[in-house]
């Protein structure tokens, strides 16, 4: 295998980690709203930690392979449309991704509290419309980039 | 293969759109699965192994179907139909026997999952919903193998 060829695995790898994770925080936001007592919402909880390492160990991965790939590549130039394209949706995506975390954060400090104001206050913000908004807007902007990188318009 | 792959023409990337974001699917869905059974192994209550098989009807059959009618579709656009099994490359074989033992690794799981969980209503099933989540954890290692061969093309 080239050199190419390791580096586009890799960044496949990358782009299949972040999809992991998105898809485990969708299930915690549907089942999340559902729940109904302050031992399901600790339970949920725990599956926390397994999308953090995913979500943020292969989006920076993805976004370095990438531009590798963009240079090393004698077919495309990291200043193509698609390129750039895909690097500002990338920050969006962050920047998207870290507003959703610091919300669901917070419900996870209020769920993990035990008083009953903070239990009535975390149920209320799982079942609240905000963060399933925040989340869809990530997996959106998710859905692009990869619309971006199968298509690569202009290219 | 590579370079076939990265310049291919427009007219297969919505059929390899189609078959990327069904893997992702089916990744994400084992993802969750396995997470949710692992960290659940010891519950008593047994909230998280029920959500691991879930998780595997809900999101990892249909992500496997998608996968699957995806790669049909592309491998038909492709042309690959008119090239003699003997010619084909590595990275399709890995492809198609991955997919396929790993559809059947799966129905095993989704079947032993759907009887734990209809166990699990009166207090048993606990044995079957973890050899449910090991079949996921394995399944993870499998696809990870193909989403490497898928992007790398060794042949």
């Amino acid at each position: 295998m080239t050199f190419y060829a390791w580096m586009l695995a890799l960044h496949l790898l990358a782009a299949f980690s972040i999809a992991a994770a998105l898809t485990l925080y969708s299930v915690m936001v549907v089942v999340g709203r559902r729940t109904d007592s302050p031992e399901q919402r600790q339970l949920l909880f725990r599956l926390a930690p397994i999308g953090t390492p995913l979500i943020g160990v292969g989006s920076v991965l993805a976004l370095i392979l990438g531009v590798i790939l963009a240079i090393d590549s004698n077919r495309f130039e990291i200043w193509d449309g698609w390129v750039i394209a895909a690097i500002v949706l990338w920050a969006l995506f962050a920047a998207v991704g870290a507003r959703t975390g610091k919300y669901y954060d917070a419900v996870q400090k209020l769920a993990e509290e035990g008083g009953e104001g903070a239990q009535q206050e975390a149920a209320a913000r799982l079942r609240a419309s905000t963060g399933a908004l925040l989340h869809l807007g990530t997996l959106l902007v998710f859905v692009l980039i990869l619309l971006d990188m199968i298509f690569k318009p202009g290219a | 293969m590579t370079v076939l792959a990265t310049v291919r023409p427009h007219s297969w990337d919505l059929a390899v759109f189609v078959h990327v974001a069904g893997a992702m699917i089916l990744m994400g869905g084992l993802v969750t699965a396995a997470g949710a059974g692992l960290i659940g192994w010891r519950d008593t209550a047994g909230g998280l192994r029920r959500l691991s098989a879930l998780t595997l009807f809900a999101l990892a059959l249909p992500g496997w179907i998608i996968m699957r009618v995806g790669a049909e579709w592309a491998y038909s656009k492709e042309g690959w139909d008119d090239v003699p099994d003997k010619l084909q490359p590595t990275w399709l074989g890995i492809g198609y026997i991955t997919a396929d033992a790993g559809g059947i690794i799966l129905l095993v799981a989704l079947i032993l999952g759907g009887i734990g969980v209809r166990r699990a209503r009166s207090g048993g099933g606990a044995g079957l919903l973890k050899a449910s989540t090991v079949l996921a954890a394995v399944l993870i290692a499998v696809y990870v193998v193909t989403v490497w061969a898928m992007g790398g093309k060794p042949n």
